[in-house]
C-alpha cells in the first residue's frame, strides 16, 4: 500500500483536508498528516491512519533566534526536522506531499534524504504521483534502507551553509542572551561593529546578527544602538541610510519613539535627492516613501502623549522642505481650466467620496440626496478594486510625481477617476488621506474640487502628497487644525491655494436632549478612551482632588480599551491607568461602561463631561454630553494650548480650564446645587444646538456646497 | 463592398509574391481558382501557433481545431505549433477525445515548453525556489517580462521564435497564424515576417489591450506591450476578436487599420449538444448544471450558492432538486483545491456537486442528464464566453449569473427560456432559479425549438467556414486585394459569405 505523508506549513481549510484525504484514500494509500493544524476544526472523521499536530503559527514564530530572519518554509522545517514521530515518517513515505507553499521546504528537505519517495505540491499532484508509481518498478529494499541516509549532495550542501554562516557561527557563540542584556555585551558589540578597516558587507552582516541577537535578548534599544552605529561606520550613503532607517523603523515597530529618526529621514531624502536627480525616479519614490512613513508613524505623534510635530512643527518638517525629492511632490501643478460654476437648469452633480470611512458623511449625504437642487453619487473607493489598487498606493503616487506625471500609474487614475470627475460638477473629498492625494494626481478639468480635513491627517503624512493648487475648497474642522496644517504645508499660503473653511462636523445633537436623573450632577463622564491621546488620567486626577473635598464625585468612563501593542508609550500608560483604576474601582469611584452604540442614554447619568485630551480636532463626544445638558469641563490642549487658535477659541468662555484643580474649582463651582447645575448643564445644550446641531450647521455646508441663495 | 471603397493600403505588408504571377484582372478571380492555380504547383502551407490545441482540455481547443481543420478542408497543408502535451498535466488537464476530430493531415509539433510556476514536482525545485517560493516566482515573473512583456510565457519567446523559422526552413509557410493567449505567440510571428516575409493573422481572440474583466485598458500605447501590438497591428494581414465590443476597442485603438479587425465569434459544437432535451422527473428532482471553468470570485460563488439555498427553500418543485457543477478549478498544487472547492463542498447538504470536468465526448451526455443550465461568467460588456453558445443550442431554461451589460447578455436577448441578468442581486437570481424550475416543466415544444433557432446560426462550423475562407483567401492575395471593409462575420452575414465576387472582393465580409 503507498504511504503519503502530507505536510502542512499552514492550517488548511477543514473541507480541502478532508476531500484530499478523501482523494487519496480513494487511491488505496495510507495517509500520515503533520504540521500546523488546529485540532478543534479538524473533521471528526478525517479518516488519516496517524497524526501529530503542531501549532498553528509554526510558520509565523521564530523557533529559534536564528528564526527571527528566516523564511516562513524554513521555519516550519527548523520545527518539524526534530521531531521524532516525523522521522519515523518520512522515511517509509512514498509520495511526500507539501498541503501549502509553507511546507514547500519541508518537504523538499524530507525528500533530499529519502530518495525513493515522490515529493508533490498539492494533493492533485499527489494523486497523479500514486498513479505512476503503480506504472514503476517498486524501489529495491537496499534503496529503501538506504532513505535516512544522508546524501553526498546534503553533505556538500551542508559544509557550504557551515562555510557561509561561518560569521554567524563566531557570533552566535558571543552573542548569547544573557551577555545581550548586559551593559558589558553591548559595550563589546558597540566596539566590534565599529572597528576599522572592515568592509563595508562585513560590518553590515556582523551588525545585522548582533541587531537580531539584542532583539532576540529583548533589547530593541540595543538593536538600535548596534544598527546606529555601525551606519556611522558604513562609507556608502545608500548603505548607511538603509541601515539607520532600519535601526528607527525596529525600535517604531517596538512601539519606541527612536532618538535617531531625524539622521534617519535626512539620510534617505539626501540619498532619494541624489536618485532624482539622476532619473532614478522609482527608487527615489521608494526612499522618500520609506522617510515620509518614518517621520510620520502613529508611535511618534498618536500613541504617546506628546509629538515632535506639535512641539515643532516647523523644525519637524523642515528636512523635507531641504530635500528635493520632496518638494518636487509637493510643487503645484495647478489646473487648466477653473472650476465651471453651479449649473443652471439642472441639478448640481455632487460627487462624495471617501475611503472605507464615511463616518462623518451620513447627515451629508442624506441631506443632499433629498435636495431637489442635487443629484448625489457617492464613491467609497475602498469598496471598488479598481480604484482601492490606485488609491491606497503612496509609492506609484510618489513616482508619478517625480516623474513629471508621466507614469503608467497616472494613466490608470487617469482611466479610472476621469469618468467620475466627468460626470461631476463638484466633488466632495472626505478625509485629506490617500483620496485626495488621488482626486489631485489628475487635472480636473471644470469640476469643483472640495476636500475636508478632520484632524489626524494633519500629524499624517497625506498632506504632502496632495496637490492643493487642485482643490478649490478645504474644509477644517476647527480653527487650530488649520493653523497647524497650514504651518506645516506651505503649500496652504501660495497664491494658488484653495479657499480655506471652517465647518464643524454635522452631528444630529437634538437627539442627546435626554432628561437627567439627579444623581448626575455628581456623576463626571468621559466618552472615548481607547487613545493615550484622550488621557483619561488627568480626568482621574480630577476625580482625586476632587473627592478630597466631595467623596459623592465618580468618574464613568465609556468606550473601548486603548490597545497596549501599538507603541510602548502605550503599553506603559496603560499599566499607570490601569493601578489608577484598581485603586478606585472598588469603591465604585470610577466605573467602565465600555464601548456603546446608545451614547445618547449613557449621557443621560453623566452630569458633567469632560474632555481631557492632550489634543484634538473638535471632539465631538464634549460636544455631544454639552447638548445632552451635562456640563462641559475642558482641558486646555496641550498640543494647541497657548497657540492662537485652541480649545479655548473653540469653546465659549468657561469651559475651558488649564489645570486640573482649575477643573476641579468649576465642577465645584457649577454642581454647587441641582439648580446651578441643570442651568449650567442647559446653557451649554443652548450653546451646543444653536451652534454645532446640523440644523444649523447644514446651512453653512449649503453655502459652500450651493452657493449663496441656495440653503434648504 | 463596392470596388471604390478600397483604402488606401499603401501601409499594409508587400505580400510575398505569388507563385502564380498577377491574377487575373481586375483581381475578382474566385479563391477556389486561385487555390487551382497553387495545386498545380504546391498546396499553401499554414503555420498555426495555437498554444492550447487539442489534446489540450481548454476552452481554446475547439475553436483552434475547428480553425486548422477548415484550412485543411480548403486544401492548405497545416502545420500546428503548440507544446507538449504532457505540459497540460499540470496545468488544465487533457482530454484525448478533443484530437478525435482533428484533420489527420495536419501536422502538429510539439514544443517542449511547459509552465515552470506550475510544476508540481518538489524534486525539479531548486533550494531557493522551494525555500521562498513567493520570491522566486516574482523573479521569474521579471525575468519573463524582460524577454517579452507577457508574464507566465515571456520566457517561451526563443523557443517559439526558432520553431517557426524551423518549420518555414523545412516547408515554405504561405501564412502565419497566431492564436493568442499566450501573447508571446506574437513574437513568433514578428521574427517569421522579418526574417522570411511570410505575412501573419492574429486570432486575438479576447484582445490584448483590453481588459476584458474589468473593462478599460490592460496597458497604455507607449508601454512595451503597448510598442508591440501597435508593431504587430501594423502588419497584421487581419485580426480575429470574439465579440463587437472587443473588435470596437481595436477599430478606435487603431483606426488605421479597422478595416483588419473581424468578429469572429466562438459558437458551439453540434456534437456537444444532445438531441433534443430530456424531460424533467418532479419526483426524482430536478437537476441543474453548470460546465466551464471555475474561475469566477468566492463572492460570485456565494451569492449562487445563497440564491440556490433561497429557491429551494422557497419553491417547492426545487426541493429535492440538485445543482451538479462540472469543469476545471484551480491549476498546478491548488487544482481542486481552493476556497472555491470549499464553498463547493460546504454546500452539499444543498444538494450541490462538484463532479470534475468533462472529456468532450461526453459533453453531450452530460447536458443530457440536466433539467437546467447556470451561467456563471466573469467580466462584462467585454466578455462572451464560448459556453453561452453551447448552452443556448442545448435548449434547456439557462439562468445567468453575470453582470447585465455582458456579451453573453448581447447573445442570449430574444432566447424565450432565458432568465435575463441580474448581476448579483441574490433576490433576482432567487426568483431565476425558481423560474427555470418552472420552465423545465411548462416550457413549450414551440418555446424549446424557438430556442433551438436562436442557436442555429451560431455553429462553429458555420461561423468558422467563413472567417477561415476569407483568411485563406487574403493569403494568397495581391496586396492590392487585402481587405478594405470594416466588417464582422457574423451569423447574420451567412447570404453574403458564399464566395460570389463581390464577397471575394470584400474579403468575404460584409460591412
Amino acid at each position: 500500500m503507498t504511504e503519503v505523508l502530507l505536510v502542512a506549513g499552514t492550517p488548511p481549510q477543514p473541507g480541502i483536508l478532508a476531500g484530499a484525504v478523501r482523494r487519496l484514500r480513494e487511491k488505496g494509500a495510507r495517509i500520515y498528516l503533520v504540521g500546523a493544524l488546529n485540532q478543534d476544526e479538524l473533521p471528526a472523521d478525517l479518516g488519516v491512519d496517524g497524526l501529530y499536530a503542531l501549532p498553528e503559527a509554526i510558520a509565523k514564530t521564530p523557533h529559534s533566534r536564528s528564526g527571527l530572519r528566516a523564511a516562513p518554509g524554513e521555519r516550519v522545517w527548523a520545527r518539524l526536522r526534530r521531531e521524532p514521530w516525523l522521522r519515523e515518517r518520512y522515511r517509509s513515505a512514498d509520495v511526500l506531499v507539501a498541503m501549502d507553499a509553507h511546507a514547500i521546504y519541508t518537504v523538499w528537505r524530507l525528500a533530499q534524504r529519502n530518495r525513493t519517495a515522490d515529493a508533490r505540491y498539492g494533493v492533485a499532484a499527489a494523486v497523479q504521483a500514486i498513479a505512476e508509481r503503480k506504472t514503476r518498478p517498486a524501489p529495491s529494499p537496499l534503496q529503501r534502507w538506504t532513505n535516512g541516509l544522508p546524501t553526498s549532495e546534503i553533505v556538500r550542501q551542508g559544509v557550504s551553509r557551515l562555510v557561509q554562516a561561518a560569521p554567524h557561527v563566531a557570533v552566535s557563540a558571543v552573542t548569547a542572551r544573557p551577555l545581550m542584556r548586559s551593559k558589558i555585551g553591548t559595550q563589546l558589540w558597540l566596539t566590534a561593529v565599529q572597528a576599522p578597516r572592515m568592509p563595508d558587507s562585513l560590518r553590515a552582516k556582523v551588525a545585522h546578527q548582533v541587531a537580531d541577537s539584542m532583539a532576540w535578548a529583548g533589547r530593541p534599544d540595543g538593536e538600535a544602538l548596534i544598527l546606529n552605529a555601525t551606519a556611522r561606520k558604513l562609507s556608502q550613503p545608500a548603505a548607511r541610510a538603509g541601515m539607520l532607517a532600519e535601526a528607527a523603523s525596529q525600535q517604531l515597530k517596538a512601539g519606541i519613539a527612536p532618538h535617531d529618526l531625524k539622521p534617519a529621514v535626512e539620510a534617505l531624502l539626501s540619498v532619494a535627492d541624489q536618485r532624482h536627480r539622476v532619473d532614478e525616479n522609482a527608487a527615489a519614490a521608494n526612499l522618500l516613501n520609506r522617510a515620509m512613513t518614518l517621520a510620520f508613524d502613529r508611535v511618534l505623534h498618536i500613541d504617546q502623549l506628546t509629538s515632535p510635530l506639535a512641539q515643532d512643527p516647523e523644525g519637524f518638517i523642515a528636512p523635507f522642505r531641504r530635500s528635493l525629492t520632496a518638494t518636487t511632490v509637493a510643487a503645484p501643478r495647478g489646473r487648466l481650466q477653473p472650476a465651471a460654476p453651479p449649473p443652471t437648469g439642472r441639478p448640481l452633480r455632487l460627487l462624495i467620496a471617501t475611503s472605507a470611512n464615511d463616518n462623518f458623511l451620513k447627515l451629508i449625504r442624506a441631506h443632499y440626496e433629498a435636495h431637489p437642487g442635487v443629484e448625489v453619487r457617492f464613491v467609497d473607493l475602498a469598496a471598488n478594486a479598481a480604484l482601492k489598487k490606485v488609491t491606497w498606493a503612496a509609492k506609484s503616487m510618489l513616482e508619478h510625481r517625480l516623474s513629471a506625471d508621466e507614469t503608467a500609474y497616472g494613466a490608470k487614475v487617469e482611466e479610472r477617476l476621469r469618468p467620475h470627475l466627468d460626470w461631476a460638477d463638484t466633488v466632495f473629498v472626505d478625509w485629506c488621506v490617500a483620496p485626495a492625494a488621488l482626486f489631485t494626481m489628475i487635472d480636473p478639468g471644470t469640476t469643483r474640487i472640495i476636500a475636508r480635513l478632520h484632524s489626524y491627517e494633519a500629524i499624517s503624512r497625506w498632506p504632502h502628497m496632495v496637490d492643493f493648487s487642485r482643490i478649490d475648497d478645504l474644509i477644517f474642522v476647527a480653527d487650530h487644525i488649520k493653523d497647524l496644517t497650514t504651518t506645516l504645508v506651505p503649500q496652504l499660503q501660495a497664491a494658488d491655494a484653495p479657499r480655506t473653511h471652517v465647518l464643524d462636523n454635522a452631528m444630529d445633537l437634538r437627539g442627546f436632549q435626554i432628561d437627567k436623573p439627579a444623581e448626575a450632577r455628581f456623576q463626571l463622564g468621559m466618552v472615548g478612551i481607547n487613545q493615550v491621546a484622550k488621557d483619561p488620567r488627568w480626568a482621574i486626577e480630577v476625580l482625586r482632588l476632587l473627592r478630597r473635598q466631595d467623596d459623592r464625585y465618580r468618574l464613568l468612563l465609556v468606550g473601548g480599551e486603548m490597545n497596549p501593542d501599538v507603541s510602548i508609550a502605550t503599553r506603559e500608560y496603560l499599566k499607570a491607568f490601569h493601578q489608577d483604576l484598581a485603586e478606585l474601582e472598588p469603591s465604585g469611584a470610577v466605573r467602565r461602561l465600555g464601548p456603546t452604540n446608545d451614547v445618547p442614554k449613557m449621557l443621560t447619568d453623566i452630569g458633567v463631561i469632560i474632555s481631557s485630551s492632550v489634543r484634538e480636532g473638535c471632539h465631538c463626544g464634549l460636544m455631544e454630553g454639552a447638548a445632552s445638558a451635562a456640563v462641559p469641563v475642558v482641558r486646555d490642549w496641550p498640543f494647541f494650548a497657548g497657540r492662537p487658535h485652541s480649545a479655548r477659541t473653540l469653546y465659549p468662555e468657561g469651559w475651558v480650564i488649564g489645570t486640573p484643580e482649575e477643573a476641579v474649582e468649576r465642577i465645584l463651582t457649577t454642581t454647587a446645587t441641582e439648580e446651578a447645575w441643570r442651568s449650567a448643564g442647559r446653557a451649554a445644550s443652548e450653546h451646543a444646538l444653536r451652534e454645532w446641531d446640523w440644523s444649523v450647521v447644514k446651512h453653512r455646508f449649503d453655502r459652500l456646497i450651493l452657493g449663496d441663495g441656495q440653503t434648504s | 463592398m463596392p470596388d471604390n471603397a478600397k483604402t488606401d493600403v499603401s501601409h499594409l505588408p508587400v505580400l510575398p509574391s505569388p507563385p502564380v504571377s498577377a491574377s487575373s484582372g481586375n483581381g475578382h478571380s474566385s479563391y477556389s481558382a486561385r487555390l487551382g492555380r497553387r495545386d498545380e504547383r504546391v498546396r499553401p502551407h499554414l503555420i498555426y501557433l495555437a498554444i492550447g490545441f487539442p489534446p489540450a482540455a481548454k476552452s481554446c481547443a475547439y475553436r483552434m481545431r475547428e480553425t486548422a481543420n477548415q484550412f485543411r478542408r480548403l486544401g492548405w497543408d497545416v502545420t500546428v505549433v503548440t507544446i507538449a502535451a504532457a505540459s497540460w498535466e499540470r496545468d488544465s488537464g487533457l482530454d484525448y477525445t478533443l484530437s478525435e476530430n482533428v484533420d489527420p493531415g495536419i501536422e502538429i509539433v510539439e514544443l517542449p515548453l511547459a509552465r515552470e510556476d506550475l510544476e508540481t514536482d518538489i524534486r525539479k525545485f531548486s533550494e531557493e525556489r522551494a525555500l521562498r517560493p513567493d520570491k522566486w516566482l516574482a523573479r521569474l515573473r521579471k525575468r519573463e517580462q524582460t524577454i517579452f512583456p507577457e508574464p507566465v510565457f515571456g520566457g517561451w519567446r526563443g523557443t517559439l521564435e526558432q520553431a517557426v523559422v524551423d518549420v518555414h526552413r523545412r516547408h515554405p509557410a504561405d501564412l502565419l497564424l497566431a492564436s493568442c493567449v499566450p501573447y508571446v505567440n506574437l513574437a513568433a510571428a514578428w521574427k517569421l515576417w522579418k526574417e522570411c516575409g511570410v505575412p501573419y493573422a492574429v486570432d486575438f481572440r479576447d484582445g490584448w489591450s483590453i481588459d476584458v474583466v474589468n473593462g478599460g485598458e490592460a496597458f497604455t500605447p507607449d508601454s512595451e506591450a503597448g510598442v508591440w501590438e501597435r508593431r504587430i497591428m501594423d502588419h497584421c494581414l487581419s485580426l480575429w476578436v470574439v465579440n463587437d465590443p472587443i473588435a470596437e476597442h481595436y477599430r478606435a485603438r487603431y483606426p488605421h487599420v479597422a478595416d483588419r479587425v473581424h468578429v469572429v465569434r466562438n459558437g458551439y459544437d453540434k456534437d456537444s449538444v444532445p438531441a433534443r432535451p430530456r424531460k424533467a422527473d418532479l419526483d426524482a428532482g430536478l437537476t441543474f448544471g453548470y460546465l466551464g471553468t471555475v474561475n469566477y470570485s468566492r463572492q460570485q460563488l456565494s451569492v449562487v450558492l445563497d440564491a440556490w439555498r433561497a429557491a429551494r427553500q422557497q419553491e417547492p418543485m426545487l426541493r429535492n432538486a440538485k445543482l451538479d457543477i462540472r469543469g476545471h478549478i484551480g491549476a498546478g498544487a491548488s487544482r481542486e483545491a481552493n476556497s472555491l472547492t470549499e464553498l463547493i463542498r460546504d454546500a452539499e447538504q444543498d444538494g450541490v456537486s462538484f463532479g470534475g470536468p468533462v472529456r468532450k465526448a461526453e459533453v453531450a451526455d452530460t447536458y443530457a442528464g440536466w433539467d437546467a443550465l447556470v451561467l456563471i461568467l466573469i467580466g462584462g460588456r467585454y466578455v462572451t464566453s464560448g459556453k453561452v453558445y453551447e448552452y443556448m443550442a442545448t435548449g434547456l431554461p439557462i439562468v445567468s449569473v453575470h453582470e447585465i451589460d455582458h456579451d453573453a447578455s448581447r447573445v442570449l436577448t430574444g432566447h424565450p427560456l432565458w432568465s435575463g441578468a441580474f448581476g448579483l442581486d441574490e433576490m433576482k437570481l432567487t426568483n431565476a432559479f425558481r423560474e427555470a424550475a418552472r420552465a423545465t416543466l411548462e416550457a413549450t415544444d414551440t418555446e424549446r425549438a424557438a430556442v433551438r433557432a436562436h442557436a442555429d446560426p451560431f455553429t462553429r462550423e458555420g461561423l468558422m467556414t467563413r472567417a477561415v475562407q476569407q483568411l485563406a483567401e487574403y493569403a494568397l492575395s495581391d496586396a492590392r486585394d487585402l481587405p478594405v471593409n470594416n466588417a464582422a462575420v457574423h451569423p447574420s452575414d451567412g447570404a453574403a459569405t458564399g464566395g460570389q465576387s463581390e464577397a471575394v472582393r470584400a474579403g468575404g465580409v460584409n460591412a
